[in-house]
C-alpha cells in the first residue's frame, strides 16, 4: 500500500526534474536571460548556503509565527461564530448580512486600511491573517452545524444532555469534517496574507525578503527565498493533512 | 398505576398555503407501570409522532402528557427513546463502549472509569462483550441496534420508548432481538412502549396492543393479549391465542384500513 503510493509519485517527480533540467539547459544555452532567470544550479548554491548557514531560520520563524497565530485566532473566531450562526436562528439573522458583505472582499485589500489603524507591526499582520482565515472556516462550520443529523441531536436530548454539552460533544464533532475542510482552505490563505502583509509593510519575514532581493537585483537570492516559500507551503499542507487524518480517524474507510 | 399518560393529545403540522394538517386527534392512552405495550398501526399513521411526543422530543399542539404524574415539557429523566435509525443515532466518532457511556458520563459523580464500567456491564447484558473497542460502522445492523439498546439501558430508565427498533434488520436477527428484549424487560422491570407495524412482533412481545387509526390518528382499540409470562418470543407464535390475535388484528388493519373500529 505504502509502496504503491510512493511509486505513484514517480511520474510527477520525474516530470518536475525534467522541467528543471530543461530550464537549466535553456539558461546555459542563452535562450533565457541570466539576469532574469539564473540557472537552477546557481539558485541551488544560494539555497544551500541559506540552509546550511542557518540564515533561513530568522525570516522563516517570523513568517510562520504570523501564519500560526493568525490561523489560530481566525479558526477560533470562525468556528465560534459559525457554530452560533448554525445553531441559533437569531445569531444567523443578526450576522448573516455582515458576513455576506465581508466575505467576498479579497482580504489582501484590507491590509492597507488596517495599516492606518494598527500601523505596520505584528498586530496589523496578525489581524490581516486572522480576518482572511475566519470566513472560509465560518461558512463551513455554519453548514456543518446545520447539517448535523436530527436523530443524533434527539439522542443527546433523550439522554438528558444540555445544550452546551450537546454542542461540544455532539454538534462540533459531527461538523468536524466540514470545519476541517474550511481550515484547509484557510491555511493557504493565511500564508498568502502573511507574505503579502510583509511585502506591504517592508518588515521582516519571507515576503519582505523576496521583494527586497528583487529590488536589490539579487535575483538568485530572490529565487532561493521563493523556493523556501514553496517548501513552507508544501510542509504546511502535509502537516495539515496529517492532523486531519488523525482527527477524522473514525470516518469509515472502505 | 399509570406511569405514562397521554390525555387528548393533538398534533397538527403547518401545511404550505393552507390550514395546518391534523396528524393526531385527541389521542388518549395510559401506560401501566411495568407493562409491555405495543402501538400498532399502518405506515404513515403517526406512530413515531406519538412516541416523540411521549418522549418530550416533540411538543403536542394540544392535550397533556404526564410521566410519573408530572406534566412533560422536554425529555423526562424516566424515559429514553430508542430510534429506528440506529445507524444515525450512534456517534460515529466514538467507540462502542464510549457510545454507551454517553448515556451516563454527564451525570454528577460519574468518573470516566466508572462510566466505562457501566458501559461494559450493559454491553454484556446485550451480548456484545468484547466489542467495546469497535466502532459502530464495524458492526452489523443488528449489533448496532444492540449498542443503541445498551446505551438506553445504561441510563437506567423506567420507560423505554422504542420506535420500530427491529424493522431494519433481517428476520432472524429480529427474532433474536425479540428474545433479548423480553429477557431484558423481565429482568429489569421496565415499562416498554413499542411502536411497530408488524402485527406478529406486537402480539409476541406485548401485554397490550393499541391499534392506531390512519391520520388523523387516534387509538382505535386496545387489546389485552393475555399471553403467558414469562414467554419465549419464538414459541409463543405457535400458541392458539397468538394465532387468534394475529388474525383479529390483521383483519382490522386490512379490511378497515385501520379506521376507528
Amino acid at each position: 500500500m505504502r509502496r504503491e503510493r510512493l511509486l505513484g509519485l514517480v511520474p510527477g517527480l520525474a516530470f518536475l526534474a525534467l522541467l528543471i533540467a530543461g530550464l537549466e539547459w535553456a539558461v546555459q544555452a542563452g535562450l533565457i536571460r541570466r539576469a532574469l532567470m539564473p540557472p537552477p544550479s546557481a539558485i541551488w548554491e544560494v539555497l544551500r548556503d541559506l540552509l546550511t548557514s542557518g540564515e533561513v531560520i530568522g525570516p522563516l520563524v517570523a513568517t510562520l509565527r504570523l501564519v500560526f497565530i493568525g490561523f489560530g485566532i481566525g479558526s477560533v473566531v470562525g468556528i465560534a461564530l459559525g457554530t452560533a450562526m448554525g445553531w441559533w436562528g437569531a445569531a444567523y439573522r443578526l450576522l448573516e448580512p455582515l458576513v455576506e458583505m465581508m466575505r467576498p472582499i479579497p482580504k489582501a485589500a484590507l491590509v492597507p486600511p488596517l495599516m492606518l489603524f494598527l500601523g505596520i507591526g505584528d498586530t496589523m499582520k496578525i489581524t490581516s491573517v486572522s480576518l482572511a482565515v475566519t470566513f472560509p472556516i465560518l461558512v463551513n462550520t455554519l453548514q456543518g452545524v446545520r447539517g448535523v443529523d436530527r436523530v443524533l441531536l434527539d439522542s443527546a436530548r433523550t439522554h438528558g444532555w444540555g445544550t452546551a454539552r450537546a454542542l461540544w460533544y455532539v454538534v462540533l464533532p459531527a461538523a468536524l469534517p466540514f470545519i476541517l475542510a474550511g481550515m484547509r482552505t484557510s491555511l493557504g490563505l493565511a500564508l498568502i496574507i502573511a507574505v503579502l502583509s510583509e511585502m506591504l509593510t517592508g518588515q521582516g519575514g519571507l515576503g519582505f525578503l523576496i521583494l527586497d532581493m528583487q529590488r536589490s537585483f539579487l535575483i538568485r537570492q530572490m529565487y532561493a527565498w521563493l523556493v523556501i516559500l514553496a517548501l513552507v507551503g508544501l510542509a504546511l499542507n502535509a502537516l495539515f493533512a496529517w492532523a486531519e487524518a488523525r482527527a477524522l480517524h473514525w470516518q469509515q474507510r472502505h | 398505576m399509570a406511569i405514562l399518560e397521554l390525555e387528548a393529545v393533538e398534533k397538527s403540522f403547518p401545511a404550505r398555503g393552507g390550514p395546518p394538517t391534523l396528524a393526531m386527534d385527541k389521542l388518549s392512552i395510559s401506560v401501566r407501570e411495568g407493562e409491555f405495550l405495543s402501538i400498532l398501526g399502518p405506515s404513515g399513521c403517526g406512530k413515531s409522532t406519538l412516541l416523540q411526543i411521549a418522549a418530550g422530543l416533540m411538543e403536542p399542539s394540544g392535550g397533556t402528557v404526564r410521566v410519573a404524574g408530572r406534566p412533560v415539557n422536554g425529555p423526562p429523566p424516566e424515559a429514553v427513546y430508542v430510534f429506528q435509525q440506529y445507524g444515525r443515532s450512534l456517534l460515529p466518532w466514538r467507540s462502542v463502549r464510549d457510545n454507551v457511556a454517553f448515556a451516563v458520563e454527564h451525570r454528577p459523580g460519574m468518573s470516566r472509569a466508572k462510566s466505562r464500567a457501566v458501559a461494559d456491564a450493559q454491553l454484556e447484558a446485550v451480548g456484545l462483550t468484547g466489542f467495546g473497542d469497535h466502532y459502530p460502522w464495524q458492526l452489523s445492523g443488528g449489533m448496532q441496534q444492540r449498542v443503541a439498546l445498551a446505551r438506553a439501558l445504561a441510563a437506567e430508565p423506567k420507560i423505554l420508548l422504542m420506535d420500530e427498533p427491529f424493522s431494519a434488520v433481517d428476520a432472524l436477527t429480529r427474532l433474536d432481538l425479540h428474545r433479548l428484549m423480553l429477557e431484558l424487560w423481565e429482568k429489569r422491570g421496565l415499562t416498554v412502549v413499542l411502536v411497530t407495524h408488524d402485527v406478529e412482533e406486537a402480539v409476541a412481545l406485548s401485554d397490550r396492543v393499541a391499534l392506531l387509526t390512519k391520520r388523523p390518528s387516534t387509538i382505535a382499540r386496545v387489546v389485552e393479549t393475555g399471553l403467558p409470562r414469562p414467554r419465549d418470543a419464538v414459541e409463543v407464535r405457535e400458541t392458539p391465542r397468538f394465532l387468534e390475535l394475529r388474525h383479529e388484528l390483521l383483519e382490522v388493519l386490512l379490511t378497515r384500513g385501520g379506521h376507528a373500529a
